[in-house]
């Protein structure tokens, strides 16, 4: 019995202590942490807000790319501006960003040397718990305890997932241990208490790379960011093993075996008054690098279609099929401002094997801002089936040219009837 | 002497002719005279012509709305005491009279047109009836084949029928026009014709289909066929003018030729102004027909991708120039 009492007694002091923690942690890192607020110059209103913390004495800000995207892009409509938990408010001149991992830095005045955050020198534990600071919804500074879980496998760039409540304004948000210091940042939420942090590293590689050799202009450093990308991801993706698995009865796709490429599958087999039997499966990449609202890369979409006429003749089967085909689009957001149109080219294509033969389209779009950058569309349907049909389509968002056209011959030649 | 007086439509063209051979001809609403009008405008007793001295003399027996001269070259003039020429026209209230001396030239024969002979062919009961059917059926069967779910043959009847009477609807206007314009109307032939020329349009789509699928992006086959689409689009308003209306040959093809641009170019215009300042996705050409019309040999991978290696200049171009 005595020792009962014992038990529930440290059960309730830990979770009292974790509360006071919180409490604690907040009251000391207050001074460091930031509301930041686009202004639109014209109106004079904000644009758009996030959270933001300061990481150095002589008033560097860490926050979030997006929250502060706007300016980066149109540095002449809006100004961008702090605001510290005594109310003071002031500007901010932007120094560097990383949008792949979606960082920013930025810079306040300071007259004498202040508190900061400082960067934790290691990942924590998986089940640690963490605490994420931020603005959510301009309602004021909050703290959210949470648990750190690892690094999420399935994303090409790292991000922490941290089982907690992240919500929109709380972006560019600290999130730290409870030795306070920093070991993320907040960038994203999947809803249901499910969160996504940038890992510290990224920010310090970003640190170090900014006091080394400060960017020349932002937009030279984001081409140069978006492309070795690019570079990295597909040059992974060409020398993963690539799987040939059966689709339908005949049809041979490739799988890449890489963490990051996830695929779902569905069918119409349940639909008896169907006169098409079709088996879909479809693979993405889970990343969706974020430039401005209307325009996103780095996405990548891969679908795999099998058609088998039900009740019809051929001819019938390829009016539907030539339906089905008609209507590709792009896999990612983008705008007049940011892509030209698309360009296509087709022909009638036999891979290597000879195993099977199709009509190909290939089209492309470049990107106005960041030159040799590029959206790639394929679409390639079988023709040399009666009543079968293998429809295979890809689209990859931010690539260069070199790598488009690499990926493509090689996903060419990985389709084939069996 | 004879002499011709001609009644004229407002247009100049000939509703009655009537050949004189006294030397006195009067003309007016009421029944004493050689040539009645029923114009109300026109006086029981109008107008006289006289045969004097080998000469026609306008005598106007004061008439309320009096007699006048058109003539094209002068301002029109009281028809009082004119002496007739070959050709004058006059009018009197709102009707118009031609007068014509026997010696007046007549227009070359003209002979019959080598389509003359298909038009015959087409207007015939049985093959337009053949036409008809034919268009009739194809309509059904693309209708068919574009349908995703299962259909019967009622609700494909709909449709079908409906298209085949929307595109009897086109020589049904042109015959209608003609009547209108005082031609004879034609109408068998102006529904063969259109007919035929609808049948040779599925087939020229069918080329189009198997030239856009047997060709790479570039080919100048599916240009070849949308010119011989347009041809045969020039080829139908001109046999439908042909048929319909009696013009110079000139003025026909003009106005095939307008037919034709109103047509297409309309057609190009609508689709041009329905065209967004910015169209995110992208546009193809995705012909596929089953493997039994595919007759062009395949390209391998290698060309290909040398292919669309282009793409990326041309679309760098153009971001360039934004």
């Amino acid at each position: 019995m005595k020792a009962f009492f014992t038990l529930v007694c440290i059960l309730l002091s830990t979770s009292s202590f974790a509360t006071e923690q919180a409490e604690q942690l907040f009251n000391q890192l207050k001074p460091s942490l930031y509301q930041i607020k686009l202004i639109d110059k014209a109106s004079g209103e904000k644009s758009s807000i996030g959270s933001g913390f300061q990481i150095s004495e002589d008033g560097m800000i860490a926050t979030n790319y997006h929250v502060i995207s706007s300016y980066a892009l149109h540095p002449k409509k809006y100004r961008v501006e702090y605001l510290d938990s005594q109310g003071n408010k002031g500007d901010l001149t932007l120094l560097s960003v990383d949008v792949i991992n979606d960082l920013a830095l930025v810079r306040r005045s300071v007259e004498q040397n202040m508190p900061f955050f400082k960067l934790s020198s290691s990942a924590p534990h998986k089940g640690e718990q963490i605490f994420s600071l931020g603005n959510p919804h301009d309602l004021g500074m909050i703290v959210v305890p949470g648990t750190y879980n690892g690094l999420k496998k399935e994303s090409f760039n790292e991000r922490i997932h941290f089982t907690g409540s992240i919500n929109s304004g709380m972006s560019g948000g600290p999130v730290v241990n409870k030795q306070a210091e920093v070991v993320g940042v907040n960038v994203a939420t999947s809803g249901d208490g499910i969160g996504f942090l940038v890992p510290h590293d990224k920010l310090v590689n970003l640190y170090k790379g900014f006091m080394e050799k400060p960017p020349e202009t932002i937009a030279l450093q984001m081409a140069e960011q978006l492309t070795s990308s690019q570079d990295k991801l597909i040059s992974a993706i060409l020398s993963s093993p690539w799987h040939s698995k059966q689709l339908g009865d005949k049809g041979l796709i490739p799988i890449i075996d890489v963490p990051y490429i996830r695929c779902w599958g569905d069918s119409n087999a349940d639909k008896t008054d169907a006169l098409i039997l079709t088996a879909v499966a479809n693979c993405s990449l889970d990343e969706n690098t974020y430039i401005s609202s209307r325009f996103f890369t780095g996405a990548m979409e891969i679908e795999f279609r099998t058609m088998q006429a039900k009740d019809i003749g051929a001819n019938k089967f390829y009016h539907l099929y030539q339906q089905q085909i008609s209507r590709a689009g792009a896999g990612n957001r983008a705008d007049k401002d940011n892509v030209t149109e698309y360009q296509c080219h087709h022909d009638l294509v036999m891979p290597q094997s000879q195993a099977i033969n199709n009509k190909t389209i290939f089209c492309t779009r470049a990107y106005k801002k960041f030159p040799d950058l590029f959206d790639v569309l394929y679409l390639s349907a079988s023709i040399d089936k009666e009543k079968q049909a293998l429809v295979s389509h890809f689209t990859i968002a931010g690539i260069s040219q070199s790598n488009a056209l690499a990926f493509t011959r090689q996903f060419m030649e990985a389709v084939s009837w069996k | 002497m004879e002499i011709i007086i001609e009644e004229i439509s407002r247009n100049h063209k000939l509703l009655h002719r009537h050949k004189l051979t006294k030397a006195q001809i009067n003309i007016g609403r009421d029944y004493h005279n050689d040539i009645i009008l029923a114009d109300p405008h026109i006086c029981p007793s109008h107008l006289s012509v006289d045969l004097i001295d080998g000469q026609w003399h306008l005598t106007d027996n004061q008439t309320v709305n009096g007699s006048f001269i058109e003539n094209i070259n002068e301002k029109k003039h009281s028809a009082d005491n004119h002496i007739v020429h070959d050709g004058d026209v006059i009018t009197l209230g709102k009707s118009q009279l031609r007068i014509l001396f026997t010696d007046h030239p007549v227009e070359p024969t003209v002979a019959f047109s080598p389509f003359e002979s298909f038009i015959n062919l087409m207007r015939h009961p049985a093959i337009l009836l053949l036409s008809i059917t034919l268009f009739t059926l194809i309509a059904g069967a693309v209708f068919y084949l574009n349908t995703p779910t299962e259909i019967n043959f009622s609700q494909l009847l709909v449709p079908t029928l409906g298209m085949a009477l929307g595109f009897a609807f086109w020589p049904a206007g042109v015959s209608l026009v003609s009547h209108l314009n005082k031609h004879d109307a034609r109408v068998m032939a102006q529904f063969g014709i259109s007919f035929a020329f609808f049948n040779i349009m599925w087939f020229t789509d069918l080329l189009e289909s198997v030239a856009a699928f047997n060709s790479a992006s570039g080919s100048i086959a599916p240009i070849f066929i949308v010119m011989s689409s347009i041809a045969l689009a020039f080829s139908l308003f001109w046999l439908n003018g042909y048929i319909g209306f009696h013009m110079p040959a000139k003025r026909r093809i003009i106005v095939a030729a307008s037919m034709t641009i109103l047509l297409f170019g309309g057609s190009y215009v609508v689709q041009y102004s329905n065209k967004p300042e910015f169209n995110p996705r992208p546009q193809y050409n995705s012909t596929i027909m089953m493997p039994s019309f595919l007759v062009a040999s395949s390209s391998s991978v290698d060309k290909f991708v040398k292919d669309s290696e282009k793409l990326f200049e041309r679309t760098q171009k153009a971001a360039r120039k934004d």
